[in-house]
């Protein structure tokens, strides 16, 4: 994909690995359709997230089990398919968020033992 | 813009976004775009410009939504094979069950309560062999020479069988076979032999239940039991009302089952009366009992020389 000449970091592969837990988080908050799924990522800062990137995740979700999904009728334009956790989704997005959080941790002092190492 | 126009966009996309992922197997391309239409038409709603202007074309829309799907073969290839991969889940799932883990732990502990009982139960097997299926009883009868014998050879065997188990499971392929063969064997042994226990008919209960005892006619004990009694005239006519007594002058009663239901006919003193035979019996559906059709001995009046109350001269 878009990784050219060698370097190893693609900001959109760094995302993808995020995305089930950004998305799982949204959810958690409330149940959202699509869409609004995509417009509360992109509020909370995650700009680049595209829309097939956040649809097919929430497909794989749901298809795992990790979601509920019902449909809401709405008066003005399409029903909208809404999805929300389920407990193993809870439990999912508990689990991830853990290891986010050490995973984060140890980054960040990576990372800055790496500023510090460059301020030298 | 007419109304048309977004409805026709977002099914044009769709196709799009479609035809670029016709390579995918059928249950994950199906899962996957469900309901992609739906989905563009929230998309479609929420702004007025074109789908391929927000989304970019259908092709890099179709590839995205394929990367965030899967990720990457591996999966593609896992879920051709979707009811093995549940199977496998299933199987680690029990595993880690609380359940199995506590069965796991308790099935070594009763090891020893196997070594006892298949004692038990090829003792109980050769008795059947040698007795015959009548008196096979859970626990013998030590006041017969042949229940304190059955006693004996359980004892004897449940101390064999236990020095065997003691032992552990034995090394070499050929003997963990037999030893397995064997474990199997006394239980492929035990299943008629504890089938033949319990054909053995519950004793007919006695209507006289104040006296406590047993019905004369427990013929249960080598077949099916009786349950009433039609006695007829040598030359074949019915009799009624006839009241039976066994050899101590008691009520000769039979099997008193809840099927088919008796009416006892009362005595003077309130008291129903037990023998007084044929019974009268009911069905469960309130249709009365008919009595057998019976074979009388034909010949019997004429040719056979039975003892005759007249006496010759």
């Amino acid at each position: 994909m878009g990784g050219a000449n060698g370097i190893p970091v693609d900001p959109s592969q760094l995302l993808k690995g995020v995305l089930d837990l950004a998305v799982l988080a949204v959810l958690a908050e409330k149940d959202s359709y699509g869409y609004d799924v995509l417009r509360r990522l992109r509020e909370s800062g995650l700009e680049d997230v595209g829309d097939a990137s956040v649809y097919g995740t929430l497909r794989r979700l749901y298809q795992a089990g990790a979601l509920k999904s019902y449909v809401v009728p709405s008066d003005e334009g399409p029903h909208r398919k809404y999805y929300g956790l389920n407990d193993r989704g809870r439990n999912a997005l508990e689990k991830s968020a853990k290891t986010w959080g050490s995973l984060t941790r140890a980054l960040d002092q990576l990372l800055d033992g790496r500023s510090t190492a460059n301020a030298r | 813009m007419p109304d048309s126009k977004p409805a026709d966009d977002v099914a044009r996309y769709a196709a799009e976004v479609r035809a670029t992922l016709a390579h995918l197997p059928d249950a994950e391309r199906e899962v996957l775009l469900e309901d992609l239409e739906s989905h563009l038409e929230e998309v479609a709603s929420e702004s007025g410009s074109p789908l391929q202007e927000r989304l970019g074309n259908p092709a890099d829309y179709a590839a995205e939504l394929r990367a965030a799907y899967g990720s990457g073969d591996i999966s593609v290839d896992r879920r051709r094979v979707p009811i093995l991969d549940r199977i496998q889940s299933l199987i680690s799932a029990m595993f880690g069950t609380w359940a199995y883990r506590e069965l796991a732990m308790l099935l070594p502990q009763l090891r020893p309560g196997w070594w006892v009982l298949r004692a038990y139960l090829l003792v109980l097997f050769f008795a059947l062999v040698f007795k015959g299926q009548h008196n096979l009883s859970p626990i013998p009868n030590p006041f017969t020479s042949l229940g304190m014998l059955e006693i004996v050879a359980t004892v004897v065997a449940i101390t064999i069988s236990v020095r065997i188990g003691r032992r552990g499971i034995p090394s070499g392929a050929v003997w963990r076979g037999v030893a397995l063969a064997a474990n199997i064997g006394i239980v492929l042994l035990a299943v008629p032999t504890l089938a033949q226990m319990s054909t053995n008919r519950a004793y007919p209960l006695s209507i006289e239940d104040s006296s406590g005892y047993y019905s004369a006619f427990q013929a249960g004990f080598y077949g099916p039991a009786v349950t009433n009694i039609y006695p007829y005239t040598k030359d074949g006519k019915a009799l009624k009302e006839i009241l039976l007594f066994d050899q101590n002058g008691r009520p000769l009663t039979v099997a008193n089952l809840k099927e088919p239901a008796t009416d006892f006919p009362v005595g003077s003193d309130g008291k129903p009366i037990s023998n007084e035979y044929p019974l009268n019996q009911r069905h469960f559906n309130g249709d009365p009992v008919l009595p057998p059709r019976v074979a009388l001995p034909l010949a019997s009046q004429s040719v056979a020389p039975t003892p005759s109350p007249t006496p010759t001269p």
